[in-house]
Order: structure tokens, then sequence, then C-alpha cells
């Protein structure tokens, strides 16, 4: 899902960072808040960054100008929100282009798009949703890990149509073309992230719910009630 | 996959003692170059002259530098045949219309614009890998202290950079004792094994990163980390060589920046 550097055109990359922009002042706006609140929140957001890197440094060549991975931001956006999810995925798109040589600098705008914004937004909304309902936590956590991961690539089929309309069917066309692509891929990817982050929330309930319990991420008496049900 | 991060070979490299501004000016120059270029001589002109600097100055091993371009190639092609098949033109060498409103065709407009944006992506790729492999990630905070990006940002950034490694030595031991456990045997175990693999470091990880808080606490942390990193001076030697190569890449982008493969 990382498009490669110089995949883009000039305008395009610029458009895009002129979108991501605010949205990661917004991010470091609600990150100096929550870290005037509880510093020790510094090390989690850390953790969490560091997991997003391995997770999606798992990449598949797709044929589109970009690649298929886990994006590994479900756990971000649940734990502390879309916008601290922007700057967190900002960080780890840069240390991505200059560790490993994925994603890239021109298009480092697009890329926290499609995965820092876009994607954690819409697992955002299905976790928001399904929190306060008597859905699973398991359940919940998979739904908005998988929907994270399927609209990120759905943004990314967006921004590469938007750059390269075919020439008959338009950008509608070209859309349903890298869409169809990333498809391949990217739906057993995202199912499979799914399951892999309810279990990994599941491990944690069970070895260390604390974590979860100071995150409120769900309420005490769910998280408690979910580890008493495994036990 | 993350034996060898470009970061261990920053560390190393021949230019490491040149000054931090220059190397991140001459790679950004570049890639900004290449995006502004038409045609594909300029991104192509970059592409020879930063693997030369990379291989030649930086002494970072040719085989290294062509393996880190193997997965972007490859990408690379996929995409462009890609963008041949559905840019379309009016010289046409080949058609399929697939269903109605899509169609494919080959076009001699199509293979320029296809070999464009190949060039294009090795250009920006070389200036990227000039900039990953010639400048250390603790030169890249220090500049960013120095351009005054908000702290927490750059605090945030620094301990995603320790997680980083913290977690892969963690993911490293936890995957070689599953593995010997047989736990990547099916597809099914792979799952659980993975799902315990990313728990397990997880958990490790935010124990790790609640001793460090807990260890600077002891060391009178105040909220922001002491960087020591000292920029080098600029000198002029290397200073020319940017200078002459960003000059002689824009005149191209200029001059030839029109070219294409095939003429039309």
């Amino acid at each position: 899902m990382h498009i490669m550097e110089g995949f883009l055109p000039l305008q395009w990359c610029l458009v895009w960072w002129i979108v991501a922009l605010p949205c990661v002042i917004f991010g470091i706006y609600q990150l100096k808040k929550i870290l005037a609140a509880d510093r020790e929140a510094l090390p989690l957001l850390g953790v969490t960054g560091g997991f997003i890197f391995i997770l999606s440094s798992l990449k598949l060549p797709s044929v589109t100008g970009s690649c298929s991975h886990p994006t590994g931001t479900g756990l971000s956006t649940i734990s502390f929100g879309p916008w601290i999810t922007a700057v967190v995925c900002s960080i780890v798109l840069l240390f991505q282009s200059l560790f490993l040589a994925h994603g890239g600098l021109s298009v480092l705008g697009a890329n926290i798009v499609s995965m820092g914004i876009i994607g954690p937004l819409a697992g955002y909304a299905i976790y928001r949703v399904l929190r306060d309902t008597r859905a699973d936590i398991f359940l919940t956590v998979f739904l908005a890990t998988a929907v994270a991961d399927m609209v990120t690539y759905v943004t990314t089929s967006l921004q590469l149509a938007l750059a390269y309309p075919a020439e008959t069917g338009g950008f509608a066309g070209s859309f349903i073309l890298f869409l169809g692509i990333f498809a391949v891929t990217q739906v057993p990817l995202a199912i499979v992230e799914g399951i892999v982050l309810a279990l990994v929330f599941k491990y944690i309930i069970a070895l260390k719910p604390d974590i979860l319990i100071r995150l409120k991420v769900f309420s005490e008496e769910r998280i408690l009630k979910a580890r008493g049900e495994m036990e | 996959m993350f034996e060898e991060l470009l970061e261990d070979i920053a560390q190393e490299n021949g230019l490491r003692e040149i000054n931090t501004y220059l190397k991140l000016c001459t790679g950004i120059g570049a890639i900004i170059l290449c995006l502004a270029s038409s045609g594909f001589v300029p991104p192509l002109f970059i592409a020879v002259i930063l693997s030369a600097a990379i291989i030649i100055l930086a002494r970072v091993p040719p085989a290294t530098y062509a393996e880190l371009f193997i997965l972007p190639a490859g990408f690379a092609v996929m995409s462009v045949a890609g963008i041949i098949l559905i840019t379309g033109g009016q010289n046409v060498l080949w058609h399929w219309d697939v269903f109605p409103g899509l169609a494919f065709s080959i076009t001699k407009e199509s293979i320029n614009e296809g070999f464009f944006v190949f060039c294009r992506v090795m250009g920006g790729m070389s200036a990227l890998c000039f900039i990953s492999l010639t400048t250390p990630m603790t030169d890249i905070f220090t500049a960013f202290r120095q351009c005054r990006v908000p702290e927490p940002v750059i605090d945030l950034m620094m301990i995603i950079y320790r997680t980083i490694f913290i977690l892969m030595d963690q993911v490293v031991q936890v995957y070689q004792a599953q593995v010997m456990r047989l736990g990547y045997s099916a597809y099914r175990e792979s799952i659980q094994s993975f799902a315990t693999l990313c728990g397990a470091a997880f958990i490790a990880s935010w124990d790790a990163g609640d001793d460090l808080i807990h260890a600077m606490d002891a060391r009178c942390y105040d909220g922001r980390f002491a960087l020591l990193g000292e920029n080098r001076p600029v000198e002029l030697v290397p200073c020319l060589a940017a200078a002459v190569f960003l000059a002689a890449s824009a005149g191209i982008v200029i001059c030839a920046g029109r070219f294409s493969l095939l003429q039309v």
C-alpha cells in the first residue's frame, strides 16, 4: 500500500501533502494534551509505533505501483483515536522510507492520508459504534482492524486512479482496475490481520489486562468479564 | 527482512562526516527535480549520478545497493505495465476491449509514459537511498530539533526509534523459538503463532518502555530528551559538488526534459 517514491506526479504529491498536514497538526495538538495529562502514555505510543512499523514492513508485491501488507493501525486507532494515530503513522512511514526504502518522501503525504488518516478513521468509527453495544470485544477489534485495513487500500486505489485515469472509463475505470488488483491480496490479508489483532487482544487480556483498562479501550467490567470467560 | 536496516549502513558510510543539511538538500533537491521533469532523461541522470555517489563515495557495497533496488524495481516494472495498458494514445500497437467501460491498449504514447514513470521511480528511489544510506537517524533528529519540529513529536520519534529495535529483538527471539517448536507447520497454527508473537512482543516492549521511563525519571527526566547530536560544518568541496550536481540536473530538466523514448 505504500506508494513508492517517484510514482505520483508532482501535483498529486502536493495535493496529498496539503490534505495530510492539517490532520497531522491536529494530531500533534492532541498528542501534547495527552502527554501533559499522562506522561506515561509516551512508552505505549512508542510501542504502538514500533508495532505498526514491524507489521507494515511485511510486504507483498501488487501490480499497482504499491504493495500489500498488514497496516497495524487498528491497535493504535482503538487505543488512542484516529488523530494521534495520524502522528504515529507519519513517524512510522518516515522511518520506513528511511530505514527500509518502503514508500518515499514526496509520496509521504499520500501514504499518510491512506494509512494514517482515512483507514484509522474508518476503523475508529466501527469501534465507537460497537464499543458500547453488546457486541463481543474480540469481534469489535476484528471488525475495526479489518475495516481500517480495507479502507486504507480503497484510498490508495483512489489516489492511484486519480493520478493515472484510464483512457477508456477515465477515473472510474482506473479505480475499479486498481481496486480489483488490490482485492486479490488485500481482502484475505485484512481478514487475517483482523484475526491476528483479535488474538493479540485476547493475549493481552489474559496476561496484562491493566494496559487496556488504563487506556479505557473497553470498560473494566467488560474486560474482566472477557477474561473470566477465557478462564 | 530486518537483518540489515539501512540505518546500520548509514552509521558506517563514507559520507557520514558530511554536513547533514547538505546531504538532505541534495537528496530532497534531486527528488523535486525528478518530479519536476516531464521526460525520462533527468531522472535517469539523477539515478546514475546518485547511485555512483552511494557506491563510490559512501562506499556502500554494490551488492547491498542492488539488493535494495530489486523489490522497488520489480514493483516499478509491474506498475509500468499497468500504466502502459490503461494510458491509451493515438498510435495504437495493440488493443483489447475487456468489457464495456474498460479497455486495455498498448500505444507509443503509453510506452513513453510508462518508461518515464519507471525512470522517475528509479531517480526518486536513488535519491531516497542517498539520504537513507548516508544520513543516520540520530543526525536527522538533530536536524529536526534545529528546524523547531515540536518537542513531543521528536520525543515520540526517539521512543519509536528505540522501540523498533527492542521489538525486533523480541520478534526474532520468539519467532525462532516458535519455529523450533513447529509453530508455523500448518496455516492455522501459523495464525495462532503469529498472534502470540505479536502479543508477546507488544507486552515485552510495553514493559521495556515503562522501565525506560522509570529509569529516566530516576535521572531527572523533565519531559524533554537530551540530544547530544552535533552538526558538522559545511565544507567547500562537498558543497561545490552538491551545487554542481543540482545545477546540472536542473539544466537537464530544462534542456532535455521533454525527450521521449519512442518518436510519436
